[in-house]
């Protein structure tokens, strides 16, 4: 049984043929329950979000299995295969489980650390196994990268500092006031930017949100699309005493705020902190005003440069993240190439419980005259002794971490006690169903 | 090796805990820090129960026995804020404090305590162990201050680097400042009061008068401190302002506690 990813990323794949092959519109139920039918793979897993679609499968052969899920994805989504195929990658064994937990800890995201993708990750093998479609190996596959992600995440800085200018507006405002609730807000100007970051800060929980525009009309149409109330112009200095944060995104030539004016109001603030985020190109803040105390005035310059900057650290951050992933990449191999050995021990027990079961209608007529209770203790020492003697063996299989070893092992086990070919093989009650052959090549 | 040498080496070694998980940040490390620094204060508690049966009163009759019992203090106020707000940044801060201050007892050794009829006075035990705890205070709010500058000047200048990552945010900062101040000012008033009326019950000819440098620097203190409280009702002086307050306020008890116990006073012990 072998492990196989098929699928495409921002990586291969333009945003056309993304949004054509996204499940969550026609639904990712039924592509998984029809995907189910198919006798190519036993578990399947869809993760499908705007920068990835892949599907993780267990398959016996991995060329058909592959063919299969091509032709399925463009069956489902109507893509000619051609068209598909150059953008489509492939992966087995090792490189599939590394894949999948980059991508659960941020590292394969468009934006590197970027924390949504877990959960992304967390809800498609929900879903799956849910409806069923997952079983030990990809329940263990998906756990392990949760683990991984919250991994990454507790013991990196992957995820830290803000990577857009208005989430690095809204971090500065929250390490300046603590959180926003009860804050209020003034927004010069009407513009995308300001409103952007507005919104930004409403979903922090302020507590009132003035706009004021030179165009009163403009205040007015922002103001009713995104809550928050309007002010004419001539007010700015009223709503400048009160408010803690202002965002400045007029599209006015020359600076409209001066220095002399912030000064002013600070004196009716009580030098309350005032926290001026400056978007506007050109600025319209004179630079001069950051000097006053109290005062915090960042341009859309400076915020670039935060974003940079935590983009940077996110990038050093990332080494320290796939030293983590490689790290439980080979742990998990090691709890695969165990499971290898299952096979193995299932067949050995069979074997001896077999011998026993013999033996005991060999000697049906001696024991015959034995009372219930004596026979009882037969059958209970002859069981006994053959768990002892299970025991070490079934430890030391489970134990070796490197497929060949247990292969060359299952080989000897095999020979010795003549498992190959032991009808009572057949039987799977410790294992899945693909994984009951026994001593066959380990899984990956 | 004496009791208080073993104190300093657990307090080293949770300064160490809490210097590594500064700068790494991660769970375990938080973990390690709080655990290993409560481990230094419960033995702390017990090298201070076992002092109290020795002597029989709580150990803070001499300069170096009240700087172990404030030592002692400071840990239990430092951890409650921890424990409560769940803010650690500040603790790498403390635990120098802690371990500079330990280094005396460990110091000076066993010391011992002078046994006068003027200590047995209850008025005593509370105008010490009052303004042990308004130092304790007085201490966390002066780390508050001082790193509320810190990152106050890493977010004005734009740099938002080291500090910026790690500390709680500047009103947080200033709020939980403001409440050290508070509950400080409340117990060195108390102590203030009740060593004046401890003073007024023995014979005049003790020094003790608002000449002894200690009482003097004490009431110094207590004039900075009801200033910036003050001035935080009156006409906001919240933030930095009340951050270099902080700092400064500490910055005079901390000259009471050293050079003025061992170098000036001379009846008032400290």
């Amino acid at each position: 049984m072998q492990l196989l990813l098929v699928g495409v990323s921002h990586r291969t794949a333009p945003v056309e043929l993304r949004e054509r092959l996204d499940f969550s519109a026609k639904g990712v139920d039924r592509a998984l329950t029809a995907l189910a039918e198919s006798p190519s793979h036993h578990e399947t897993t869809i993760v499908s979000t705007c920068n990835r679609v892949e599907l993780y499968v267990c398959c016996d052969e991995t060329a058909t299995a592959r063919a299969a899920i091509q032709q399925f994805l463009s069956d489902f989504h109507g893509i000619p295969g051609e068209q598909l195929a150059p953008h489509l990658y492939a992966k087995t064994g090792h490189d599939a489980v590394t894949h999948l937990f980059r991508v659960a800890s941020g590292l394969d995201s468009l934006v590197v650390g970027e924390p949504q993708v877990l959960g992304q990750v967390k809800e498609a093998f929900g879903l799956a196994s849910q409806l069923g479609c997952t079983g030990t190996l990809l329940n263990k596959l998906f756990h392990s990268a949760f683990a991984v992600g919250k991994r990454v995440r507790s013991e990196t800085a992957l995820s830290e500092g803000a990577v857009s200018v208005s989430y690095a507006a809204v971090a500065l405002a929250k390490k300046i006031f603590g959180n926003l609730k009860g804050r209020t807000v003034l927004v010069l100007g009407a513009g995308e930017m300001g409103k952007l970051t507005a919104i930004h800060m409403q979903a922090q929980g302020i507590g009132r949100l003035i706009i004021t525009s030179r165009t009163a009309a403009h205040a007015a149409s922002l103001a009713d699309s995104i809550g928050g109330t309007a002010m004419p112009w001539a007010s700015l200095n009223t709503a400048l005493a009160e408010a803690d944060i202002m965002i400045t995104a007029t599209g006015a030539s020359a600076p409209i705020i001066s220095r002399t004016l912030i000064a002013q109001t600070m004196k009716a603030r009580q030098e309350r902190p005032l926290f001026i985020i400056d978007i506007a190109v050109p600025r319209d803040v004179e630079a001069g005003a950051g000097e006053l105390e109290e005062v915090f005035l960042y341009n859309i310059d400076d915020l670039q440069s935060v974003v940079q900057e935590n983009l940077s650290k996110r990038g050093t951050e990332a080494s320290e993240a796939e030293k983590i992933v490689s790290e439980e990449v080979s742990r998990f191999l090691g709890w695969l190439n165990s499971r290898g050995a299952v096979p193995t021990v299932v067949a050995l027990r069979h074997r001896f419980e077999s011998i026993r079961q013999s033996e005991l209608r060999r000697l049906e007529p001696k024991l015959a005259s034995l009372s219930p209770d004596a026979r009882a203790r037969v059958d209970e020492i002859t069981r006994l002794i053959i768990e002892k003697l299970l025991i070490s063996p079934t430890e030391q299989l489970k134990s070796i971490p490197d497929a060949e070893t247990v292969a060359v092992y299952s080989d000897a086990l095999n020979r010795l006690f003549g498992l190959a070919g032991d009808d009572a093989t057949e039987d799977s009650a410790l294992t899945s169903a693909g994984a009951a052959r026994p001593a066959k090549k380990p899984v990956l | 090796m004496g009791m208080n040498t073993i104190l300093l080496i657990l307090y080293a070694v949770a300064g160490a805990a809490y210097a590594v998980q500064f700068s790494r940040r991660t769970l375990g490390t938080s973990r390690v820090a709080t655990v290993l620094l409560v481990l230094a204060a419960v033995a702390h508690t017990f090298a201070i129960g076992m002092e109290t049966m020795r002597i029989g009163h709580v150990p803070i009759a001499s300069a170096t026995s009240a700087t172990f019992t404030f030592v002692w203090l400071l840990a239990l106020s430092y951890l409650y804020v921890e424990l409560t707000t769940g803010e650690r940044a500040i603790g790498v801060f403390i635990l120098p404090l802690l371990i500079a201050l330990q280094a005396i007892p460990a110091a000076a050794g066993a010391t011992l305590e002078p046994r006068s009829a003027l200590l047995e006075s209850p008025w005593f035990g509370i105008h010490v162990s009052s303004l042990l705890f308004a130092y304790a205070s007085f201490a966390i709010a002066a780390v508050l201050g001082i790193t509320y500058v810190l990152q106050f000047k890493e977010i004005k200048a734009k740099q938002l680097g080291f500090f910026y990552a790690r500390l709680p945010s500047l009103n947080v900062l200033d709020d939980m400042n403001l409440r050290a101040v508070k509950i400080g000012w409340l117990f060195l008033t108390v102590g203030l009061i009740t060593g004046a009326i401890w003073a007024s019950q023995i014979p005049p000819s003790g020094a003790m008068s608002f000449g002894d440098p200690k009482v003097f620097v004490a009431v110094l203190c207590w004039a900075v401190y009801s200033f910036e409280l003050y001035a935080q009702r009156a006409i906001g002086w919240r933030g930095r302002r009340a951050a270099w307050l902080s700092t400064v306020g500490f910055g005079i008890v901390l000259l009471n506690f050293v050079p003025v116990s061992y170098f000036f006073t001379t009846s008032h012990q400290f």
